[in-house]
């Protein structure tokens, strides 16, 4: 019985002369849990670290209770990985079938059978049950994304790591996808990046905000959401308070942080609201030195 | 479509079942490759089809297999090395490692194997060992010239393929060996027939994947000769085979790590200097000056 959990401990990784993530302590159980920050805060660099992709530069990390840095044990973990990169290339000529099932092969599902099922099954879940036939290249780019899904979700791994999952995929598979996650979230750690921070607040029990591969927030996302009570506020006109403000669908602006007047009408702040908060109120407050990872 | 995880993970099986499985899947990967399909329509035209029935000498149709099988194999194992090399991210967590994939990949070089040990069955048949077109050779270094020619080309291509697939990046990478050796093979046997008894020409002759032993005179006239070269075919062959294992394991190192890697350095060294000795060997063993028939 494996127990699903992670375990990082003075994590930090270099590329050279640029920091990507530095001193990051983390303990991660069952559940779902949301990685957000800006382009370069070190998500990508984190997940691949947790997927066994790349060593870390400086301290531990465990997960299932075994060291990747250890070949072996490296093995053990990604007989229970599944891992979908932020970007993933496919083979010429193969079809969605073809490549689950060579993913498949290499997650050393070799009985052809039960393997074909496994393929069927994960195809299904992601909405490609009809279209296994079809040649990945001839695929939409949501398409593809849910293929490269598809394989992350083989055999129910225990642990699931998902770079912008959402990215390119139609509103009805998100909440589809949202299902499937939930359910497997019951025994397996899900770990997820976006930068849809509605899919964090639909998903997530638990959110982590890296910014210049620091951890920056790591608890509850109603907590976080809750930090922003009574600074979000709609107004006619921009407030020259607020620290952030757009013009929303309804013709009125959405304001965001600052010390609102008594006199607006107050709303009940979204997490996207809460993160942009915990980032200092502004979309452009881009991080100098980051790794683009 | 569904939403819902309905069943657990398919039974796994680490090992020599999913290697199998692996090397299986590869083989059928080739056998549909066009380039490979072009080579083996080729040969197969070229040996059963096409052969001059009043053939003349033997030099003329004995590269056929080593260009195709060998050459063309060669292209096609590199396409099929590289193919996967998009979808690393996802592979390269799975629980099999590099070096076994490429184990995988070097095993489908029995497929151009065996249709070369078929194109030389067919050419024995097309000009028996007995023939005075092999010159002076005894019979069994006839057959030791034609293993060294048709045979082994056609494995040490596709494994020179899969080795140059996981170290080179630059995609036209094979087809500028092929053309080298090519131009390395006509070169020094151009040389070979100005300075046929010098044993630094022979050395050089040999310093190659491929070589002639014989040279055929004027073959229209009424009393053509057949000369034979410096050399031992089958110290020869054995020159070939170390490079086929220098191939493989080139390839295996890839990837490689801990002990394995260690080990593959270590029979590196050892296949390296069996090469050395075969290739010395070769040059020195057999005829001493050039013997003509």
């Amino acid at each position: 019985m494996v127990t699903a959990s992670i375990s990082l401990r003075g994590v930090g990784r270099t590329f050279g002369a640029t920091r990507a993530l530095a001193g990051v302590d983390l303990d991660l159980k069952p559940g779902v849990t949301g990685l957000l920050g800006p382009n370069g805060a070190g998500k990508t660099t984190l997940l691949r670290l947790l997927a066994t992709a790349l060593p870390p530069s400086q301290g531990q990390v465990s997960v299932l209770g075994l060291d990747p840095e250890v070949p072996a044990e490296r093995t053990g973990i990604r007989r229970h990985l599944g891992y979908q990169p932020q970007e993933t290339g496919f083979p010429r000529g193969f079809t969605a079938f073809a490549f689950v099932d060579y993913i498949a092969l290499l997650k050393e599902q070799s009985q052809p059978a039960a393997r074909h099922a496994e393929v069927r099954r994960v195809l299904d879940l992601v909405g490609l049950g009809g279209l296994g036939a079809k040649r990945i290249r001839a695929m939409s780019g949501g398409q593809r994304r849910r293929v490269s899904l598809a394989q992350a979700l083989l055999g129910s791994p225990a642990v699931l790591i998902l770079d912008e999952p959402t990215t390119g995929v139609d509103p009805e598979q998100r909440v589809t996808l949202r299902a499937v996650l939930a359910e497997l979230a019951r025994t397996s750690v899900v770990v997820l990046s976006t930068h849809q921070t509605e899919d964090v607040a639909a998903l997530c029990e638990r959110v982590i905000v890296l910014d210049r591969g620091r951890v920056r927030y790591d608890g509850p996302v109603t907590e976080l959401t809750g930090q922003a009570a009574g600074r979000v506020w709609l107004a006619d006109e921009p407030d020259p308070a607020a620290s952030i403000s757009w013009r929303t669908g309804t013709g009125r602006y959405r304001n965001v942080g600052g010390r609102a007047r008594d006199d607006v009408e107050h709303v009940e702040p979204s997490l996207e609201d809460a993160y942009l908060l915990l980032r200092g109120g502004s979309p452009e407050h881009e991080p100098a030195q980051e790794a683009a990872s | 479509m569904t939403a819902t995880l309905t069943s657990g993970p398919p039974a796994t099986s680490p090992g020599r079942a999913t290697f199998t499985a692996l090397a299986i899947r590869e083989t059928r990967r080739l056998v549909l490759n066009p380039v490979f399909l072009f080579a083996v329509a080729f040969i197969t035209f070229a040996l059963w089809a096409g052969p001059d029935a009043g053939q003349t000498e033997i030099d003329t149709a004995n590269p056929y297999p080593a260009i195709f099988l060998g050459g063309f194999g060669m292209m096609a194992t590199f396409w099929l090395t590289r193919s996967m090399r998009a979808s690393e991210p996802v592979v390269g967590v799975t629980p099999v490692t590099q070096p076994v994939r490429t184990a995988a990949l070097c095993a489908v070089a029995i497929v151009p194997f065996a249709c070369g040990c078929l194109a030389i069955l067919r050419f024995v048949q097309l000009i028996p060992v007995s023939s005075p077109l092999y010159g002076p050779f005894s019979p069994s270094a006839r057959v030791a010239v034609l293993v060294g020619q048709i045979v082994i080309p056609a494995l040490g291509g596709p494994l020179l393929g899969v080795a140059l697939g996981r170290w080179v990046q630059f995609p036209g990478a094979a087809f500028v060996l092929f053309l080298l050796i090519y131009g390395w093979v006509s070169l020094v046997t151009i040389l070979t027939m100005s300075h046929a008894s010098s044993a630094l020409v022979a050395v050089l002759r040999l310093f190659a994947p491929f070589a002639f032993f014989t040279y055929t005179g004027d073959t229209h006239s009424a009393g053509f000769a057949v000369t034979a070269w410096r050399g031992s075919p089958w110290f020869f062959i054995g020159w070939q085979l170390a490079l086929c294992a220098i191939a493989v394991l080139v390839a295996l190192l890839r990837g490689a790590e801990g002990r394995v890697r260690t080990r593959i350095i270590r029979a590196l060294a050892i296949a390296g200097a069996a090469a050395l000795i075969l290739l010395v060997l070769a040059a020195l063993g057999g005829f001493t000056y050039p013997l003509t028939a």
